[in-house]
């Protein structure tokens, strides 16, 4: 997909291209994030797409006008960009949800997943640059990053609170449902 | 090495003038984890989200050397008040 919205950036194409190549690219996601929260396998390879075909050469392109460093910075962007708009709750981790590697992190996931919504997640962990522009995205120093809806909720302390409080489940209530029929269609 | 609990505490007390601050070094001496409990009349009227922030701003210049920060709480002197008072270790007259 990174590879999909550089491209479309370096040749300046049109934004409806873009936009028809995200979605796309949206449904297959889904279903890959999907199997992080029914705790199936290959969660590894979900978020490699978005490693290894940053760079990767592009067939249509000639040599001369492939993807610079600088333009897939640009995409990083666009990444998460496109992930909060497209996915009601994303969450930046370190590790994946079936397996975190910080105790925030798995404290995070675990309270988003009390109430059976569909979860999304990357682990920054794997990508450096991923990391940094999520960071810089949401001018928030620590991880893990929850989003909901479009917009940064805050890290584990402010998550954890938020469901003691009742909040939580005013804010993802809706999104339950909307959920189950996504599934389903 | 990094950062002390008492460049935590310094911090955030430039920088938020709390009335109640509890900083505690949860790393195990080598400073990069900590917890904090902050109550400041600056909190006052913004989201919990704003004063997370602002207790980040304020450790801005020393994140790079802290590995983990959780903020246990953030409230304001009027929400401080009807909790059983944290401060009781003092002792007070």
């Amino acid at each position: 997909m990174a590879r999909l919205v550089s491209t479309a950036l370096v040749r300046g194409l049109m934004r409806s291209s873009r936009a028809s190549s995200a979605a796309a690219m949206s449904r297959p996601a889904i279903q890959k994030f999907m199997n992080y929260s029914s705790g199936l396998g290959g969660a590894p390879n979900a978020n490699g797409d978005l490693t290894t075909t940053r760079v990767a050469a592009d067939p249509d392109t000639h040599q001369d006008f492939q993807p610079t460093s600088k333009s897939s910075e640009m995409s990083f962007d666009d990444i998460v960009a496109q992930d909060i708009k497209e996915h009601p709750v994303v969450i930046y981790m370190k590790g994946y949800p079936d397996a975190p590697r910080c105790g925030f992190s798995a404290l995070a996931v675990k309270v988003l997943q009390q109430y059976g919504v569909p979860i999304s997640a990357r682990d920054i962990l794997s990508d450096l640059k991923l990391k940094e522009t999520v960071k810089a995205y949401s001018h928030w120093p620590t991880f893990p990053q929850i989003f909901i809806k479009g917009e940064f909720v805050g890290g584990s302390d402010i998550i954890l609170s938020m469901h003691q409080k009742g909040e939580l489940k005013e804010l993802l209530g809706d999104i339950a449902q909307k959920g189950e029929q996504n599934g389903s269609s | 090495m990094g950062v002390t609990k008492e460049d935590v505490e310094a911090a955030i007390t430039s920088a938020l003038s709390p009335s109640h601050l509890v900083v505690t070094d949860t790393s195990g001496g080598c400073g990069a984890s900590y917890e904090i409990e902050v109550v400041s009349e600056k909190f006052e009227g913004k989201r919990l989200l704003e004063r997370h922030r602002m207790v980040n701003t304020a450790l801005a210049p020393h994140m790079a050397e802290i590995h983990a920060v959780s903020i246990k709480k953030a409230l304001t002197p009027a929400q401080a008040q009807p909790e059983p008072e944290p401060a009781a270790d003092k002792p007070q007259a």
